[in-house]
């Protein structure tokens, strides 16, 4: 039996779940209080768009400022951390256990520092994501084959060649990694502190109407959630197979090189 | 026994290589560990020289000397005259045992890596790259990267890599040593034919000791650590050389006087 592709088969997952959100209330296997109806969630959402856009707008404003402190800080950190032995031996167990510490807990310190404006939440949501940046930034630069950077050496490379055309580009793959997590880690961290403490945003908006018990609404902010959170990860993705090209060609040819000849060998060519 | 070499001090222009009277200690308690102990030799141009020794006696510490990779405790290295004090690509290739190409080039960028460092343009870095994808026998994998290809074919990319800036010597530290017998008895056979059009002086450092009869016009034993240099040999064994060449008497007599250099050192 030829195997279904798996994007198919995500897509035909992702079609019977909105086909379950509408037809499990409307046979009553669930109150709609607990889960309205997809066509009212879409219902709601699109009669009170104003507010909803408004609200998307700040969410989205924390998470990218959020996202660039998170990056930014944590590419530096990462950099200095892996490439200067001194600094990994004192920073690096201390920045690891730091990342254990479940950060929401210091949310109310970020509040008292911050107000309860946007600042507050770019700031946690910053801090949230900057963990996996700087760790996998650190981890890409300490694990570059010295073989790469002494064969560089004996081609010449001055020290800022090696920096720019083997240090970067091979601890780019990892270090993307930890961008993307970064990235999905301050969504995260935007959104729950909105729901904490906050007068604007996707996250206030869900708090305020789970506190009136106006289900649609709530399901409404949670779809916004959703569908920004999908959208990130789609856009990452391209942009991590267009910037690392090499990986994306190798995982192509694995899946080819199940054919018979991979690449042959050339015969020696006589002298 | 002690190999003395005869090499006058002062740098010979007519040699390639020069190394003379070149120690090596490493720092470490009670006044370091020696590696390498008083060795000398000289190589003349266009000369393929194979260093054969056991494990850990400094052979690729002291390539990696004359390749300016790595500094030495007391005395010179000149290369067609000049001292080494660093990697100077124009000088000396080096071709590692690891092939060390770069994952995310193709194998025509990375044969252009060091033009690249110079910041030759795109046009001068072909026109130099692609004869040097035909010399290895890879017209056609030029768009290809590194783990699309056999180990090989990789190490057929690093010896176009290494040659590619015309350097007069081209180092090689075990290149093979990672191929599977049948691939190596191949490459071995396609480096004496790039040698031969090419004319480098090639100094080529192995654990075989067929490989080194095979390849080289002169072998240089060394000893245990702290390494010195216990015999240098003559490799009579008429070129071009052919496989059958392995099965002859000569052969087995050259083989066996290394092995037994070898075996005597330990």
């Amino acid at each position: 039996m030829q195997r279904p592709d798996p994007k198919h088969v995500r897509w035909a997952i992702l079609a019977s779940l909105l086909v379950l959100w509408e037809v499990v209330p409307l046979t009553g296997l669930l109150p709609e209080l607990f889960l309205p109806r997809l066509s009212k969630t879409v219902g709601v959402l699109w009669a009170d768009l104003g507010i909803y856009g408004a609200a998307l707008m700040v969410t989205l404003y924390e998470v990218v400022l959020a996202t660039v402190i998170a990056c930014g800080l944590g590419i530096l950190f990462g950099a200095s951390i892996g490439g200067i032995a001194v600094l990994r031996d004192l920073l690096l167990p201390v920045f690891s256990s730091l990342y254990a510490i479940p950060i929401v807990i210091l949310y109310p310190i970020f509040t008292a520092w911050f107000g309860i404006g946007p600042q507050s939440k770019i700031m946690f949501a910053g801090i949230y994501g900057f963990f996996p940046v700087m760790l996998s930034t650190a981890a890409g630069i300490r694990t570059i084959d010295p073989q790469f950077l002494l064969a560089a050496r004996s081609m010449g490379a001055s020290p800022v060649q090696q920096i720019t055309k083997v240090i970067i580009p091979a601890s780019l793959p990892t270090v993307f990694t930890g961008l993307r997590l970064g990235g999905a880690l301050a969504i995260i961290g935007v959104v729950v502190a909105e729901m904490l403490t906050a007068s604007a945003g996707i996250g206030y908006l869900v708090t305020l109407n789970r506190t009136l018990l106006d289900s649609p609404r709530v399901f409404a902010g949670i779809l916004c959630i959703l569908v920004l959170s999908i959208a990130y990860d789609i856009a990452s993705r391209q942009l991590e197979r267009r910037m690392i090209v090499w990986q994306s060609v190798g995982k192509r040819q694995q899946t080819t090189a199940a054919q018979p000849a991979a690449a042959p060998v050339p015969a020696p060519s006589a002298a | 026994m002690q190999y003395v070499a005869d090499v006058t001090a002062g740098q010979d222009a007519r040699a390639a290589i020069e190394i003379d009277r070149v120690s090596h200690v490493y720092a470490g308690a009670e006044g370091g560990v020696p590696a390498l102990e008083d060795i000398s030799m000289r190589v003349a141009p266009g000369r393929f020289v194979v260093i054969v020794g056991p494990s850990g006696c400094g052979k690729t510490s002291l390539l990696m000397m004359m390749a300016g990779l790595r500094d030495h405790s007391a005395g010179r290295i000149h290369v067609h005259g000049a001292a080494i004090s660093k990697p100077d690509p124009d000088r000396v290739g080096v071709i590692f045992q690891e092939a060390s190409l770069f994952p995310w080039l193709t194998t025509l960028d990375n044969i252009e890596f060091p033009l690249s460092l110079r910041g030759l343009s795109r046009e001068e870095r072909r026109r130099k790259s692609e004869p040097m994808l035909s010399l290895v026998g890879l017209s056609g994998f030029g768009a290809r990267y590194p783990h699309e290809l056999s180990g090989g074919m990789k190490q057929r990319v690093s010896i176009a890599r290494g040659l590619v800036q015309d350097p007069p010597v081209l180092l090689m530290d075990e290149p093979f040593a990672a191929l599977d017998e049948q691939t190596r008895m191949t490459m071995g056979h396609e480096l004496l034919r790039i040698w031969s059009t090419t004319r480098k002086t090639v100094v080529f450092i192995t654990h075989s000791l067929t490989e080194a009869v095979y390849l080289a016009d002169e072998v240089y034993v060394m000893s245990p650590r702290p390494g010195r240099i216990i015999d240098h040999i003559e490799i009579d064994l008429p070129r071009p050389r052919t496989y059958e060449v392995m099965a002859t008497e000569p052969f087995g007599r050259l083989r066996e006087r290394i092995w037994q250099q070898i075996r005597r050192s330990q």
